[in-house]
């Protein structure tokens, strides 16, 4: 049988010698949440189980703010030129780096940036090992489990995990760390069946109890919906703070803007948000979207419209982060209800 | 980088500052590199650790050294550009997006359609009918402006008028003593447009208001819609299709346009917002 199975007492040891070549992460929990954290010593105490970390995947690779030129030339190169592995990414983010890889590799010129975080980088999947009150990835056609787009995955058993591998990259990992890796034991594999199941029970239920559409009915809901009150309505408490944006793995929207000091000037790329007002404004006034609710319609039309017109994928992975961070409590699952019943 | 970096500006020199109309001023710069251009497409001008904001060089497309950006006071960073003076450094990206496909209008009759500042692209397409007028079968010309004081390249455009490779009629929606012409909006100049609207070109560039009118009127003369080539205006960042800000349907007009058939998008919403 193959080796594919880290014991408990081996993670440690597989972070510490992967920390050798790249700069790892994973996520660990504080309260109730799960934050990534970069790897200091085998006494780090990751929580590769659960569900999604706090913050989005794309965060590692289409940064919050990056300089992207500096006086007319490129910027200034890293201090610290390794690449990044990530361990513990869940479906539903993975999921979002399609769309991110889409908009950033694939859709015309490449994004150099972007390229060169995502390049030589290791992701290492993880399943969900229980649901939050708002996972809803089934919706949206994702399984609460890894299924494609990772190097490695890791499914939670007793005593470890078994790991499958995703990619050449994967493979190259496990013949690199063969010493960790063990047969797995027989029952494991069962073991994780059950365990998945029960999480795709979990989720399932959760959709049930929220009422959330599923994905197959969503074909033209914006367009149908282009003239009624629900946008309106659905934005009332909202405080366009574009939490709802930032956290969202699919997301990608950016501001460049240029500053400058005596020595120097810089051009950031800072994430941007279709929700704030002066988004789509153009010199001279004109802005297409001055109310706020059309600019929560726009959200969905570019999520639910615009993302399957260009890469036939709804661009929401059912991660849920956007209810938990918006102040005004303006819960996708209700919107999406909501224009499926109207429609 | 290992690719090419996007996002970076071309050091540019600003060469003459030319005051067009009391709030439009043209700016003649030469890059560091020299930047080839379709006409249509448009670039990114910078100030400085100020910031960027995209425009149509209204140039000639076939000179790369000097190039020219007609722009309108109307807002913080224009307000800057209007300070330009010669000497003054800037940062030109681009060019990006589609320009107009002139091999598809050889042959064929064209009218352009032209209000206030859509006057700049449209001075670089001009230039490249002018070099081609030999294989356009018809071109007319039609612009308007509020008053006859906010024409920009008055001057060319006199000489324009001699021309006889084309037709050219000018219109104001408000007179002043000088004036001698037509005095109402750009869709009354239109009558006199001779040609097979049916086989026709039209290209309208210009305010919103404008292009709304503008693209009515000239369906109704029978124009078809994969004939009609809009400049479409949004806010263009990044260039590329990345940043997300100037998405129309689903095209960016950074990326796919600016350029557009009128059919690709007769369908978006807040196409003319």
């Amino acid at each position: 049988m193959e080796k594919c199975f880290l014991s408990n007492t081996d993670v440690g040891a597989f972070l510490e010698k992967l920390s050798v070549r790249f700069d790892v992460y994973f996520p660990v929990k504080k309260k109730e949440q799960r934050f990534y954290k970069k790897f200091e010593s085998v006494n780090d105490r990751p929580s590769l189980g659960e569900v999604r970390p706090f913050e989005p995947l794309k965060a590692f690779f289409s940064r919050a703010r990056e300089c992207v030129a500096e006086n007319f030339s490129d910027p200034a190169p890293q201090t610290n030129p390794k690449p990044i592995a990530i361990v513990g990414v869940k479906a539903c983010d993975l999921k979002g780096m399609k769309v991110q890889d889409f908009v950033f590799l694939n859709s015309g010129n490449k994004d150099p940036f972007y390229a060169r975080n995502r390049e030589q980088n290791i992701i290492i999947g993880a399943d969900c090992t229980c649901a939050i009150d708002t996972c809803f990835c089934l919706a949206l056609g994702v399984r609460p489990y890894p299924e494609g787009g990772f190097d490695l995955n890791l499914s939670q058993v007793a005593d470890g995990f078994l790991v499958d591998t995703g990619s050449e990259k994967g493979k190259a990992l496990l013949g690199e760390f063969s010493l960790l890796f063990k047969e797995a034991p027989e029952s494991s594999i069962k073991e994780r069946d059950s365990q998945r199941a029960l999480v795709f029970k979990a989720v399932e239920e959760n959709i049930k109890k929220f009422d959330v559409p599923v994905q197959e009915v969503f074909k033209g809901i914006v367009e149908r919906n282009f003239s009624s009150g629900i946008w309106e309505d659905e934005a009332k408490t909202c405080v366009e703070c574009g939490a709802c944006t930032n956290i969202c793995p699919t997301c990608h929207c950016f501001l460049l803007y240029d500053q400058k000091d005596k020595d120097k000037m810089e051009r950031l790329r800072v994430w941007d948000s279709c929700m704030i007002k002066d988004y789509a404004r153009v010199a001279g006034g004109a802005n297409p979207r001055k109310k706020l609710w059309m600019r929560l319609r726009n959200r969905f039309e570019k999520k639910f419209d615009f993302f399957p017109k260009v890469l036939d994928t709804y661009a929401c992975t059912g991660c849920g982060r956007c209810i938990s961070a918006c102040p005004a409590k303006i819960d996708i699952r209700k919107v999406l209800r909501r224009l499926v019943a109207n429609a | 980088m290992p690719e090419l970096n996007p996002y970076k500006s071309i050091k540019s020199e600003v060469l003459e500052v030319i005051t067009e109309t009391t709030n439009i001023k043209t700016i003649r710069f030469k890059p560091e590199v020299p930047i080839s251009f379709r006409t249509g497409q448009f670039v990114e001008f910078s100030l400085p650790g100020v910031g960027e904001a995209p425009f149509t060089p209204s140039s000639q497309p076939a000179i790369s050294d000097v190039l020219e950006v007609s722009v309108m006071k109307v807002g913080k960073v224009t307000e800057k550009i209007h300070q330009l003076q010669k000497g003054d450094i800037i940062g030109i990206r681009g060019p990006f997006g589609n320009g107009y496909p002139l091999d598809e209008f050889k042959g064929r009759e064209v009218l352009v359609l032209g209000g206030g500042c859509g006057f700049a692209p449209l001075r670089s397409l001009m230039y490249s009918f002018f070099a081609i007028s030999g294989q356009l079968k018809k071109l007319y010309f039609r612009g308007g402006c509020k008053s006859p004081g906010d024409f920009l390249y008055k001057k060319e455009i006199e000489t324009w008028k001699e021309r006889k490779d084309l037709n050219i009629e000018l219109t104001v929606d408000k007179g002043d003593d000088s004036w001698k012409g037509n005095v109402g909006v750009v869709t009354t100049i239109l009558d006199s447009v001779k040609m097979d609207f049916a086989s026709g070109i039209a290209v309208l560039c210009g305010p919103p208001i404008m292009m709304k009118f503008g693209a009515r009127k000239v369906l109704e003369m029978g124009f078809k819609e994969d004939n009609m080539f809009l400049s479409m205006e949004k806010n263009m960042s990044c260039g590329i299709g990345k940043c997300g800000h100037c998405r129309l349907d689903k095209y960016y007009c950074c990326k796919d346009g600016p350029v557009f058939k009128y059919n690709a998008i007769k369908n978006a919403h807040e196409i003319w917002d």
